[in-house]
């Protein structure tokens, strides 16, 4: 989206080691006012240790890190007023109501959102009594956004918010964040799911070992590694790999999930090929079909595994 | 309302709405003054030990002796003097009485008309009211008949009373304060659960995102457990008082000062032992192995000179002893194990050390 004025966060060159392991790596970005910014990859890329450093939770080995323009480990006490935070870990004084929570944490701002008002917002009207160790995953997640839009944030930080959610939550989760993004809101997101950063983020960048492989939009990223489009099959043992690579168009052929994918610049060639090879050996591919490259090539590319794992 | 006070608040409904958590901060230490009060205060108080020294030796003292027989509710044991004070001060008997020498020769001589008088000494402790009460009831009653029996009423046997520092109390008056420094024993070691349970399902991260100053983070937990250990006192010692009718003699302001030093001082280790534990499985049950031979080697369910000579060295180590020891002394006048400036002083050192201890290492996540 638009990048006008001043950055709301600014990243350069931050490193953060624990022991022998380097966490992060050297990492820069930006992200302006009004974008959603997405950072993907694996657990331990460095993702939350990124965005807990931008939280004011921890302090950056070396680098230059503002939100606001201001350099977060000086000006912690006044970023945390303009700032919402969601971690991944969910659960917060279980024996506590959803009003209660909410009035509890609006205590610790200066300018607050009428608790209504957040209940309403993430849509908890029925479960405004309810103890929150009774709520359902989808419920606790849309609360932990509620108490992250407390003081009216002009920044929000969601750490994995759809992880271990029904797809149907997930939907509803995802309205949410376009919401605010539609009031003008800037968002910075983790996440592990390629279709979640597809859907939400302006920009994406790919995180791994601590370092970013990738950033810009996604058809950016999907346009700069993949001019081809995949044709993918249930893998048949009896198709050799050597053969496949060798069909007509195929630039590379991998295996993902039990699925062989074969990238081609010439799908209908790669198709008659392949077609004529398995009747050669009497076999059929099944499921066979064709898409586009998604995020998931990508990462499966500059990896050289898939994200989940 | 002010942030602290809305954080102490959000923790007491946490507190109150978790009904193992309630059951062991309120409830448990109540059943424990019921239980130990029924078993130790039913058959030894139907009757009053009394010693009695007859240094008269006459036909006259010898009657006083079978008057004093003759009351079902005393149990006389006579010997010399010096005996039975030495009895009273370990608390074999609750007071002694002693027919001086004269007494038969005064008697005499006002039954011969002439003007003499004796006076029968009466040894009793004061902090121990309710029983001295009785006796001086029976004492008195007993002289009076006596002088109206000889002389018409003119006093002739009187009683000089003198008091008696016993240095054996009641079992029940032992145990009440000993159990409240259990409880806030217990109240401040138990603390570690809720800290470490908050650190691990990322509360205290969560509430270090927000602006709220860390200070109110730790100040609202003080606060809620102070609230807890006056609760705890004000049940306990209502108990104590209500039930078992221990007198409890110090000053308000001491008791109270000690209740919150001693809260203090184990919330103070129960921050400590948070710093180092990870896991609210590992805090459980560390926990649990750190009050466990705080409670039985601490001298404060047994008398401390009851106890062998190691375990007597043992208590010594442990602050739970000098607590035990302060409220003793301040509430029912017991027996001192050290002086009273030396309890509160180990309590005070062990509440810096731990507390340096935990600021230094305190984790938040």
């Amino acid at each position: 989206m638009t990048q006008d004025g001043e950055p709301v966060i600014g990243v350069a060159n931050l490193c953060k080691c624990y022991g022998d392991v380097k966490a992060v790596d050297g990492v820069s970005f930006t992200v302006g006012r009004g974008e959603v910014f997405g950072m993907l990859g694996p657990n331990g890329a460095g993702k939350t240790t990124t965005i807990e450093i931008l939280e004011g939770l921890r302090e950056p080995d070396s680098g230059a890190v503002t939100v606001f323009g201001m350099d977060v480990t000086r000006h912690a006490p006044s970023i945390k007023q303009r700032i919402g935070v969601q971690l991944q870990t969910v659960s917060l004084y279980p024996r506590l109501t959803v009003t209660e929570l909410l009035d509890l944490f609006g205590s610790f701002y200066e300018h607050r959102l009428p608790t209504k008002q957040l209940i309403d917002a993430v849509d908890l009207g029925e479960r405004a009594r309810a103890r929150s160790m009774n709520l359902s995953g989808g419920q606790q997640q849309r609360l932990s956004i509620a108490l992250a839009l407390v003081n009216d944030p002009e920044l929000i930080f969601l750490d994995e918010p759809t992880t271990g959610l029904d797809p149907q939550a997930r939907r509803s989760l995802w309205d949410l964040v376009k919401g605010l993004q539609a009031r003008g809101k800037s968002v910075m997101l983790t996440t592990h799911y390629m279709e979640e950063a597809a859907e939400l983020c302006d920009r994406v960048a790919i995180m791994d070992h601590g370092h970013i492989l990738e950033m810009g939009t996604v058809p950016e990223l999907i346009g700069r590694r993949f001019k081809e489009r995949a044709v993918f099959f249930d893998t048949t043992p009896m198709l050799p790999a050597d053969q496949l690579g060798k069909l007509q168009g195929v630039t590379r052929a991998a295996q993902e999930d039990g699925q062989t994918v074969l990238y081609s610049s010439d799908v209908a060639g790669t198709i008659g090929t392949l077609l004529a090879l398995a009747d050669d050996l009497k076999v059929e591919p099944h499921n066979l079909g064709i898409r586009q490259a998604t995020l998931e090539d990508v990462f499966l590319d500059l990896t050289g595994r898939a994200l989940r794992d | 309302m002010n942030t602290l006070l809305r954080l102490t608040v959000a923790n007491m409904k946490s507190l109150v709405r978790d009904r193992a958590a309630l059951f062991w901060t309120f409830f448990f230490p109540v059943m424990f003054v019921l239980l130990f009060g029924v078993l130790f205060s039913g058959s030894g108080d139907s009757k009053v030990s009394v010693g009695f020294v007859d240094q008269d030796g006459t036909a006259v003292s010898t009657q006083v002796h079978q008057a004093f027989a003759a009351v079902p509710i005393l149990s006389l044991q006579t010997g010399t003097l010096d005996d039975e004070k030495a009895a009273m001060q370990r608390g074999d008997v609750s007071a002694v009485i002693v027919i001086p020498k004269g007494l038969g020769e005064a008697v005499g001589k006002s039954m011969a008309g002439q003007k003499a008088s004796s006076a029968l000494q009466l040894y009793v402790d004061l902090s121990k009211s309710q029983t001295t009460q009785v006796i001086q009831g029976i004492v008195t009653q007993i002289t009076n008949g006596f002088n109206l029996q000889l002389a018409g009423g003119s006093a002739v046997v009187g009683v000089d009373q003198q008091t008696l520092q016993s240095t054996n109390i009641s079992t029940v008056a032992y145990l009440v304060p000993s159990i409240l420094a259990m409880a806030l024993m217990q109240l401040g070691v138990f603390a570690a659960v809720p800290l470490v349970q908050q650190r691990e399902k990322g509360i205290l991260k969560r509430i270090g995102a927000t602006p709220l100053a860390r200070w109110k983070l730790v100040g609202s937990n003080v606060l809620l457990r102070l609230v807890v250990a006056a609760v705890d006192a004000v049940l306990i010692l209502g108990i104590g008082i209500a039930v078992f009718n221990v007198q409890i003699v110090g000053n308000v302001l001491a008791i109270g000062g000690l209740v919150f030093l001693g809260a203090g001082a184990f919330l103070a280790l129960g921050f400590m032992l948070a710093s180092f534990l990870k896991t609210e499985e590992q805090a459980t049950g560390v926990v649990q192995v750190v009050q466990m031979p705080l409670m039985f080697l601490s001298g404060i369910f047994f008398p401390f000179d009851f106890m062998p000579s190691f375990l007597r060295t043992v208590a010594r180590f442990l602050p739970l002893t000098y607590l035990g020891d302060a409220l003793r002394q301040v509430m029912v006048n017991g027996t001192q194990i050290a002086p009273l400036g030396v309890d509160v002083a180990i309590l005070a050192g062990w509440l810096v050390v731990c507390l340096a201890i935990s600021a230094r290492s305190f984790s938040w996540e």
